[in-house]
């Protein structure tokens, strides 16, 4: 993918889909913004990477909004970290959002003709 | 490795964040960075290479200031950060308590020593406020109080500016006023009640039937007195204490229209007062109508009312005085014999109810401001000495913005809550000490019974705690702002608080800790000394081994002379042959009770003095053994003997004082003298001995003449105290001694049974409470002040640890360096001293009318208190001193 253009769909997937990232991950247990940053990379084959100056300001929005919440989790023989688990409040909004987001695609893929085999 | 921290709090830095909350951020983001380089390591990059991967994360993507900027701004967990845009006071004000308590559990030493030297000053403050706002501030509980009055002859003449009033002038004043609503009058009596239960003695009082209404009190039960009910040969009827109704009669509600025997004659109850009614004072247990007769309301010469009034409202007391005193001018002139000289007085009810201990009062409340000024210099060095440790965090905070209004307030709010923690134990303290302060508060401070915490006082608390916190609070916190803030970060950088402003502001600190001290010191001292004198003045007599009591004789029943002396003389029989007596006594008066007899005498072959001028003498009618039985030592002449009575000639045996003022350069033995005036030969009275002089009324005053007549020969007064001396613990005989009482009549009431011991100590009981307390807040005062000096000095001497170890280390003495970090606390404690007396000479003149025997600028007092802070205050700088000639130089010289 050219540059400018991941770079694009970057920022495009932030605006609209971040939110959705972050809570789905944490939504099963909690974990930290390395882990966060790692699974989100990971998980996208690599196309998709947030770095430090994008991903902690989204989840301190999130734990702004009371979507997550964020607390310092020491285990034995490793540095503290900070975990952020998903709140009731965050589970509501995280299905609203997966149900939109379905639509949306839904749609998008009605209007582009995409079909499956 | 790479310090990422740091790489990140350079990127924050322009964000303005809270400390905390920023370190939060930092260490989070640091991590995850060192995350990333720590991949890129295990992936095989070089370290560079991998702390530019790390440093990538942080490109700076504008996202990372404005999204952080976002999330923050609306945040506000910036206590004093926050530029003039976001200042909310409320909200700020929630942030700074936050960030303050916060601060507190941070540093639980701190504030723990902190929240009890608070604690004392707030905690004696509120107890003794309790006791003044009970005692002088509530309104007593009459109906308009500060109408009533009490109306007093002025007798200035004889040594009495506020004198009992005899019965025909209070006749005159209250026929002749108009300025007063009503007048009443009210005289002691006791009672003694017979029929079911044991014989009892009652202190009552009869009283004009519209005093009640002159206080505007009503009975619980009942009604009170009518107008034909106070005339002399009404019905008899009787108004009873509440406590007297619970304890006598188990409070019978049918007890109205009951009757009762009082003094051997039958009584009907009218009502019952309530429980809060003691007037005119708490030991009243029944009331009757005064009913005086035609004669007792002709008398000009018996003083023994007391007389209340209510102003007209629109009257003031200098309008009431003004025509009292012309009324009392007129009855001058009009019984020139009798009312020579004799004035009248208008008094505020409040202040005769109060005036006794509102000195003192005044005094402790001063007392304790002061120690709690002290607590507050206390604290302030605390907070001084903990800015100076903060003063990189508010160098920063200012860097970042935050005015220093803002960052005042952030440590006014510190020290308030400080202070609030402070008068929430203190309140506690107060609590408890106000428990065992009852039990040393004099019984005879009538509204003691009622101290308690009440609105006022937790409103006068929360007061003096907000006041305390803002007084403290202030000058480290002004202190801690103006400092130069290059030179603070600057690493090593000698800051403010460690230099000039901030040692000196410390220095005036202990200074006036030092002089507050050593005024309570004084105050206490004085006091101290002023106890140990009266309780080291001869009272005439020994008080050791005697049991005392009292026997009221029933009128009725012992109407005659001859059957009173009967009973005395069998009484005075059957006591001395107990096991356990040595002797025995009968006395009209015991010493020291504060109360007694007085007549004027003539003197053979002298005129009769004019009038306003008459001999007064202290009159004490006793059985022949009282000078044995009291130890008082004859100094010429003979004592009284059994072989005085009825039909030998009357004799007297007189005090020195009254010897040497009456017969000076003469033998007073031999001459005679009269009761009154004489009228017939046989009045003529012989003085056949001379004894010591005895402390009648108080140990702190003058003895003035006095006179001892034998109770077979003189009936004008009757005893009413019976005295023992015992070889056995005196309190032990009582039982015995009443048991007596009671097989020569068995409805005898016997009452007030004490040793003279008890009532030695009672009669200085109010001086003792004055002295316990001050004393108490002294020591406090002593030891919050040695605190201070020690925690400035530790200060000092750790400030200058480097200095002191180069100093060893190039050969100085240790007394030479001790010398040096010593004189240096001594002098900020000579300089504390030199003001403390000034301020003592003036202070203490307040509590003149508190002292005894010294005077308020007793130079040996002022000198032994200077010299005891001077070497208490050595004491608290020399240990720190001395731990500083101790450090070794090389790590003196490592220190920093």
């Amino acid at each position: 993918m050219p540059y400018k253009l991941s770079q694009m769909l970057d920022r495009e997937l932030k605006k609209g889909s971040a939110e959705l990232l972050i809570l789905s991950l944490v939504e099963d247990q909690p974990r930290h913004g390395y882990d966060i940053g790692n699974l989100i990379e990971q998980r996208s084959k690599g196309r998709l990477r947030f770095n430090v100056a994008s991903l902690y300001p989204l989840l301190y929005r999130l734990e702004r909004r009371g979507w997550i919440q964020g607390r310092w989790v020491e285990k034995s023989g490793q540095r503290r970290r900070r975990y952020y688990r998903l709140t009731a409040e965050g589970k509501k909004v995280l299905a609203a959002q997966r149900h939109s987001w379905q639509e949306f695609v839904e749609a998008i893929n009605r209007i582009t003709g995409i079909e499956h085999a | 490795m790479p310090d990422w921290r740091e790489e990140v709090q350079k990127r924050l830095s322009r964000l303005n964040l809270a400390p905390a909350h920023e370190a939060e951020i930092v260490e989070e983001l640091a991590q995850h960075l060192d995350d990333v380089y720590q991949r890129s390591l295990r992936g095989g990059a070089t370290e560079a290479e991998a702390k530019r991967a790390a440093l990538q994360e942080l490109a700076t993507d504008d996202l990372l200031q404005k999204e952080m900027r976002r999330s923050q701004t609306t945040y506000k967990e910036s206590p004093v950060a926050g530029g003039p845009t976001n200042s909310n006071f409320f909200a700020d004000l929630l942030h700074d308590l936050r960030y303050a308590a916060r601060l507190q559990r941070k540093n639980p030493g701190f504030t723990i020593v902190a929240v009890i030297a608070l604690a004392l000053g707030i905690g004696a403050n509120t107890a003794i406020f309790s006791v003044v706002n009970t005692v002088l501030l509530r309104p007593l509980p009459y109906k308009d109080p500060e109408r009533l009055v009490m109306v007093w002859e002025d007798a200035s003449r004889h040594g009495y500016p506020r004198d009992t009033p005899a019965a025909a002038n209070f006749v005159d004043w209250r026929d002749q006023s108009q300025v007063f609503e009503g007048m009443a009058a009210i005289a002691d009596t006791s009672f003694n009640l017979t029929g079911s239960g044991d014989p009892e003695r009652l202190e009552g009082r009869r009283v004009s039937a519209n005093m009640f209404p002159l206080l505007g009190v009503d009975p619980q039960l009942g009604r009170v007195f009518t107008a034909a009910e106070d005339q002399p040969g009404a019905q008899r009827v009787v108004l009873l204490s509440y406590a007297l109704w619970q304890r006598r009669f188990g409070g019978d509600p049918a007890i109205v229209g009951k009757s009762l025997t009082l003094n051997g004659e039958s009584y009907v109850v009218v009502g019952v007062m309530p429980a809060r009614f003691q007037f005119p004072s708490s030991d009243d247990q029944a009331w009757v109508p005064i009913a005086l007769t035609q004669q007792e309301a002709g008398n000009r010469g018996r003083h023994y009312l007391q007389v209340l009034a209510r102003l007209k409202p629109g009257v003031s007391l200098v309008q009431a005085q003004s025509e009292m005193s012309t009324i009392a001018t007129r009855l001058q002139q009009q019984y020139p014999e009798q009312n020579a000289e004799l004035g009248a007085v208008v008094q505020p009810l409040h202040e005769h109810l109060v005036g006794d201990i509102k000195p003192a009062l005044l005094v402790l409340l001063g007392a304790v401001g002061l120690v709690l000024l002290i607590a507050c210099a206390n604290v302030a060095n605390l907070l001084l000495a903990r800015a100076a440790v903060r003063q990189k965090e508010i160098a920063v905070r200012v860097a970042l913005g935050a005015r220093r209004w803002r960052l005042i307030r952030q440590f006014l709010t510190e020290s308030v809550l400080l202070s609030t923690l402070g008068g929430l134990v203190g309140l506690a303290i107060a609590y408890g000490g106000l428990v065992v302060l009852k039990t040393f508060i004099p019984e005879n401070i009538s509204q003691a019974r009622e101290i308690s915490i009440d609105l006022k006082v937790l409103g006068f608390t929360f007061l003096v705690s907000v006041l305390t916190g803002l007084i403290f609070g202030l000058a480290p916190a002004v202190q801690a702002v103006r400092f130069n803030q290059i030179e603070t970060l600057k690493e090593g950088g000698r800051n403010a608080a460690t230099g000039g402003g901030g040692k000196r502001l410390r220095s005036l600190l202990v200074t006036a800790e030092v002089a507050i001290s050593l005024v309570l010191l004084i105050g206490a001292g004085l006091l101290i000394n002023s106890f140990l004198r009266l309780r080291n003045v001869d009272p005439g007599f020994r008080a050791d081994n005697l049991l005392t009591m009292k026997i009221v004789l029933p009128k009725p029943k012992y109407e005659e002379f001859e059957r009173r002396t009967a009973f005395y003389t069998d009484l005075i029989g059957r006591v001395q042959s107990l096991a356990g007596v040595r002797s025995v006594a009968v006395t009209t008066n015991l010493p020291l009770y504060r109360q007694g007899n007085s007549i004027s005498i003539s003197i053979e072959g002298r005129p009769a003095p004019p009038p306003g001028q008459e001999l007064i003498v202290v009159t004490r009618i006793v059985s022949p053994g009282y000078f044995d039985t009291m130890s008082i030592p004859l100094l010429r002449g003979r004592q009284l003997s059994t072989q005085d009575t009825e039909t030998t000639p009357n004799v007297v045996v007189i005090s020195e004082t009254m010897a040497r003022r009456f017969w000076p350069g003469e033998d007073a033995v031999g001459k005679r003298i009269a009761a009154g005036r004489v009228r017939t030969p046989e009045d003529w009275i012989q003085v056949v001995g001379v004894v010591k002089d005895v402390r009648q009324f108080e140990l702190n005053a003058e003895p003035k003449p006095q006179m001892y007549l034998s109770y077979r020969q003189a009936g004008f007064f009757e005893p009413r105290d019976l005295v023992v001396k015992t070889d056995v613990d005196p309190a032990s005989m009582a039982a015995t001694v009443r048991k007596a009482v009671w097989e020569i009549d068995k409805d005898q009431p016997v009452s007030n049974i004490q040793t003279m011991e008890e009532i030695l100590a009672d009669s200085i009981a109010r001086q003792r409470f004055s002295m316990l307390l001050l004393a108490i807040f002294a020591v406090v005062a002593l030891v919050l002040a040695a605190v201070g000096i020690y925690g400035v000095m530790s200060y000092s001497v750790a400030q200058r640890t480097r200095e002191i170890g180069i100093r060893m280390a190039l050969g100085a003495q240790t007394g030479a360096v001790l010398k040096l970090a010593v004189g240096y606390g001594m002098k900020l404690v000579i300089a504390g001293i030199v003001i403390g007396l000034i301020a003592a000479f003036t202070l203490t003149r307040v509590m003149s009318t508190l002292l005894f025997g010294v005077t308020a600028t007793d130079p040996t007092t002022f000198t032994l208190i200077s010299l005891l802070l001077i070497a208490v205050a050595a004491l608290a700088s020399y240990i720190p001193a001395r731990r500083a000639t101790r450090v070794n130089a090389i790590i003196a010289l490592r220190y920093e």
